[in-house]
């Protein structure tokens, strides 16, 4: 017979904000985030590891949230999309991307803005051959890819793209 | 008196209405929205491709703490059954399964989790029946019947003669072929093969649904034809039109895919069985192995050809695996499928296409239902009737290719023909003419799409605070609808895009709307945006003259002002309102249904460089010219350009929906694969603009055109480079090598 597994409680740092939750043994951090904590702006495709859209940055690396466990966020610091703005506006991928063109239905989107922060805090100037390899694990299916490519381009010719608040 | 700055939108760069939420995470998909006292619905589904099912037990399921209901055929009415036009497809299996995947029972519970251990305790006992999965095998005259009452079938396009797995047969063409072959110095028969592929948009079908106070039936759901679901849902569960209300949410990609109800008339019973909200969610491997994919083809072609090229007839037979049930195409058959000579003056063509019932996932639309395919097939006989004749493949094309006053392979004259224009600029674009090194190939193809017509409605509504909002039943899917009706009432109105909010409305506030495929928005909608603007314009305007005292004639809008042309007085129009109390409001219908008069060309050229060791190949670019006609959005077209090229390039090289006796092998993205940001070549677009498009803009469509060509440029650039043709989609490096072995023994 099937009985409800016991939740562990899990202290985590979401966007800056401490956050303490109960997940369940097996609930994924993407799980955790659009299910528990209510922030959808994660998104699931393919919730196997393969598209991208649930990347998110755990402690300062990106990872596919629906291969990580809820649990693993303990101690951590998670940082997603809803946290990418700052208060003084858009972040200048998020601009980019508005002002590119760089989504149509917009599901990849905040898994490309994550990692693509990520790769700008690396590396603040990548050429066109390494932001493809960097960004060849986030699917779209929409864009063809070539305005997501310029608009990291254009945030990455700006001062500060890559000094979001999850500078890692 | 100097004039007023004229402000303009139409043919500007306009980044999406919708961007913000989409780059801040705020946009709201069907599995973001959270309704108190949701349940999660889940399906659990045959393991057998053709089987009757002998019972089900879910007793114990029913126990499961956090299950609120089970259901299985049984507790549905007989025959509850939904279509896009052929009402086929079960909600629930009632007696037979027809595929591996097909749903047979369901499960509402408090998470997902609960949901799932549930269905693990459902037994169903099948006796299995013998199966059919090759198309070409189910039409033999002595085949087991898969749908032995589908004589009765409701919305089949055409009376069948007999029961028979050939649902649906459709012919198009000019001439007559027979005489065309006879007339014919050469004739060459060929056979291609096109696997199954998937949409693959990155958000999984999803639905919510809710039976509200009023015992109204309020969904939102992951679909681009609302009016369209709103009448099958209410066909299907017996409600009437009134009692159901389709709500606008954001949609993660569509390409043709998200226009079925699929499992809403399901999640409706499992509201009614449970009163709570029911959300279903589909797991990616669900997508991929029971979710209406694009249909695999065998195309048998016959082309009847003069020693100097001129192509005097084609004949092809395109039989179109539909799996087991018809009812995701919204035509009962795939209209594009007529498309494949379009762009050639062909005296006598006949294009026979079959829909057939088989034991495998049902197929539906994708981005040109049965153009992909056809175009494949029409455009690599091109090639190869070319290189049978010892004839450069360019010449033959060009002498066949359409000109202006002749009528194309369907007998149809349309105005305006620019395929010649277009192919040069493809050409162009190409590098054509440059030398090219050593096992690299060039192929070109080609196709035309006339926009679809449709209706729809539109509002304009200018409020006392100098506020836009444009109203629309459009439900967009990520094509730049809603960027394009900002556009065209901005224009109308003086206004910067951005000056207008875009408002969508839910089913209850306009009679019917085609909804979002067959490049319909672009012609139709730009019509209605741009109308609804005017007549706002026209009411203020009189409004303003009756106010101020000014005379009516002289009075035009410049923005946020309104002048007097007379005087050169101007004065704010949003006083105007805010003086007379309510907001002027102008609205336009558009029902524009007929064939449109222009078509719009696309080329293609493609360059390739094989590894003759390996047959490996190399993608090197894309060149892609396009007729347009007027560019609303130079960022909007571009975007479905690239886009569909993308995908045209995985039809080409990467994509096959694999399966083994009805089963789907690639059932994730790991063996599912799509181009990815490494996988794509360099896209060179050429837009070749014109006065000769449709509406009030001169638009054409661009949804389709795009990704039709793609595989067949392919194909036809590595015969170029190696002198290999693979007849066979998708070209893999496996196919190529297998090809030069043969060749050189
Ligand atoms: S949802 Fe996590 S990788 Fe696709
Ligand atoms: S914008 Fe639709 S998947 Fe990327």
């Amino acid at each position: 017979m099937t009985t409800q597994p016991k939740k562990a409680r899990v202290s985590t740092t979401v966007n800056g904000q401490p956050v303490d939750v109960l997940v369940a043994p097996y609930q994924s951090l993407l799980e955790m985030l659009r299910e528990v904590l209510g922030l959808t702006g994660t998104k699931e495709g393919c919730n196997d590891g393969n598209c991208g859209a649930c990347t998110v940055s755990l402690d300062g690396r990106i990872v596919d949230s629906c291969l990580v466990l809820g649990a693993e966020a303990d101690g951590k610091r998670v940082d997603t999309i809803e946290g990418m703005a700052r208060p003084e506006g858009l972040h200048p991928l998020q601009q980019a991307f508005l002002e590119e063109a760089a989504l149509q239905c917009g599901i990849c989107t905040p898994g490309f803005l994550v990692a693509a922060r990520a790769l700008l805090e690396r590396e603040p100037h990548p050429s066109e051959e390494r932001i493809r390899l960097w960004l060849a694990g986030n699917l779209c299916r929409c864009t063809g890819y070539d305005k997501i490519v310029g608009a990291v381009r254009k945030a990455a010719a700006l001062d500060g793209a890559g000094n979001g608040r999850a500078a890692g | 008196m100097t004039s007023p700055t004229v402000i303009h939108s139409v043919g500007l760069p306009a980044p999406r209405a919708d961007a913000i939420g989409k780059v801040t995470g705020g946009a709201t998909y069907t599995a973001d929205l959270r309704l108190p006292g949701t349940v999660w619905g889940k399906v659990l589904r045959s393991p057998y491709p053709h089987a009757r099912i002998a019972g089900i037990d879910t007793s114990a399921a029913r126990q499961v703490p956090g299950v609120h209901a089970v259901l299985t055929g049984d507790d549905l009415p007989p025959n509850t059954r939904f279509g896009r036009r052929i009402v086929d497809v079960p909600v629930l299996a009632q007696g037979i399964v027809r595929f591996i995947g097909e749903p047979v029972a369901a499960v509402a519970a408090d998470d997902e989790d609960i949901a799932q251990r549930a269905l693990d305790l459902i037994e169903v006992e099948y006796e299995e029946l013998p199966a059919i999965f090759d198309a070409l095998e189910a039409i033999e005259p002595g085949a087991t019947l898969l749908h032995p009452d589908v004589m009765n079938y409701t919305g089949l396009p055409a009376p069948l003669e007999r029961p028979s797995n050939v649902v649906t047969r459709t012919v198009w063409g000019t001439g007559d072929v027979d005489q065309g072959f006879r007339q014919a110095e050469w004739t060459f028969d060929y056979t291609f093969t096109i696997p199954t592929v998937h949409q693959a948009y990155i958000e999984p079908h999803s639905c919510l649904v809710r039976i509200d106070e009023a015992g109204r039936v309020q969904v939102w759901a992951s679909n681009k034809a609302p009016y369209n679901l709103r009448q099958q849902v209410a066909a299907c569960i017996g409600l009437p039109l009134e009692r159901i209300r389709i709500n606008p949410v954001t949609i993660g990609g569509d390409f043709g895919g998200k226009g079925s109800p699929m499992f809403i008339p399901l999640a409706y019973f499992l509201a009614k069985a449970t009163a709570r909200t029911v959300r279903i969610v589909l797991a990616y491997a669900e997508e991929l192995t029971s979710a209406n994919p694009r249909h695999p083809c065998v195309a048998q072609v016959r082309v009847g050809a003069n020693r100097d090229g001129t192509i005097v007839a084609y004949q092809a037979r395109l039989v179109f695996n539909s799996g087991a049930y018809a009812g995701f195409k919204p035509a009962g058959f795939l209209p594009g499928a007529q498309h494949g000579g379009g762009a050639y003056h062909v005296p006598h063509c006949k294009v026979e296409a079959l829909g057939v019932y088989t034991n495998r996932v049902p197929c539906g639309h994708m981005r040109g239902p049965g153009e992909p395919q056809s175009i494949f097939a029409f455009e690599s006989a091109v090639d190869r009737v070319a290189r049978d004749l010892g004839l450069p493949p360019l010449e033959v094309r060009r002498k066949n290719l359409l000109r202006d006053g002749e009528t194309n392979s369907l007998g149809h004259r349309y105005q305006d023909i620019r395929a010649e224009d277009t192919l040069n600029a493809a050409l162009e674009a190409a590098g054509w003419d440059a030398p090219k090194g050593k096992n690299v190939g060039r192929g070109v193809a080609i196709c035309e799409r006339a926009p679809g017509g449709g209706e729809t409605h539109a509002n304009v509504t200018l409020h006392a605070d100098g506020s836009v909002v444009l109203h629309t039943s459009i439900f967009e899917q990520g094509s730049g609808s809603y960027t394009t009706l900002q556009q065209v009432a901005a224009e109308e109105l003086g206004l910067p895009h951005d000056a207008v909010r875009v408002e969508v409305w839910d089913t209850d506030a306009v009679p019917f709307d085609t909804g979002v495929g067959g490049s319909r928005v672009t012609r139709v909608a730009t019509q209605a945006g741009a109308g609804a603007a005017q007549q706002a314009r026209d009411l203020l305007l009189q409004r303003a003259a009756q106010t101020l005292g000014w005379p009516r004639e002289q009075l035009t809008l410049a923005g946020t002002r309104i002048r007097r042309n007379d005087t050169g007085e101007t004065h704010s129009w949003a006083d105007v309102i805010a003086k007379t109390g309510s907001p002027v409001v102008g609205g336009a219908s558009i029902k524009d249904m007929g064939p449109a008069p222009v078509t719009g060309f696309t080329a293609q050229v493609a360059e390739v460089e094989v590894d003759p060791e390996t047959g490996a190949v190399k993608l090197r670019r894309i060149a892609s010219a396009h007729d347009v006609g007027r560019v609303v959005n130079p960022m909007g077209i571009r975007g479905q350009i690239y886009g569909g090229i993308a995908q045209g390039v995985g039809y080409g090289m990467m994509e096959e929906l694999r399966m083994d006796d009805g089963r789907v092998t690639t059932a994730s993205f790991a063996d599912y694969k799509i181009p990815t940001m490494a996988d794509m070549p360099e896209v060179r677009i050429v837009l070749l603009e014109s006065e000769s498009g449709v509406g009030p803009y001169h638009v054409k469509g661009i949804g389709e055109n795009p990704n039709a060509p793609t595989a067949a440029a392919i194909a036809n650039a590595v015969e170029d480079a190696v002198g290999v043709r693979i007849d066979d989609l998708p070209i893999t490096a496996e196919k190529v090598y297998r090809a030069l072995r043969a060749k050189r023994q």
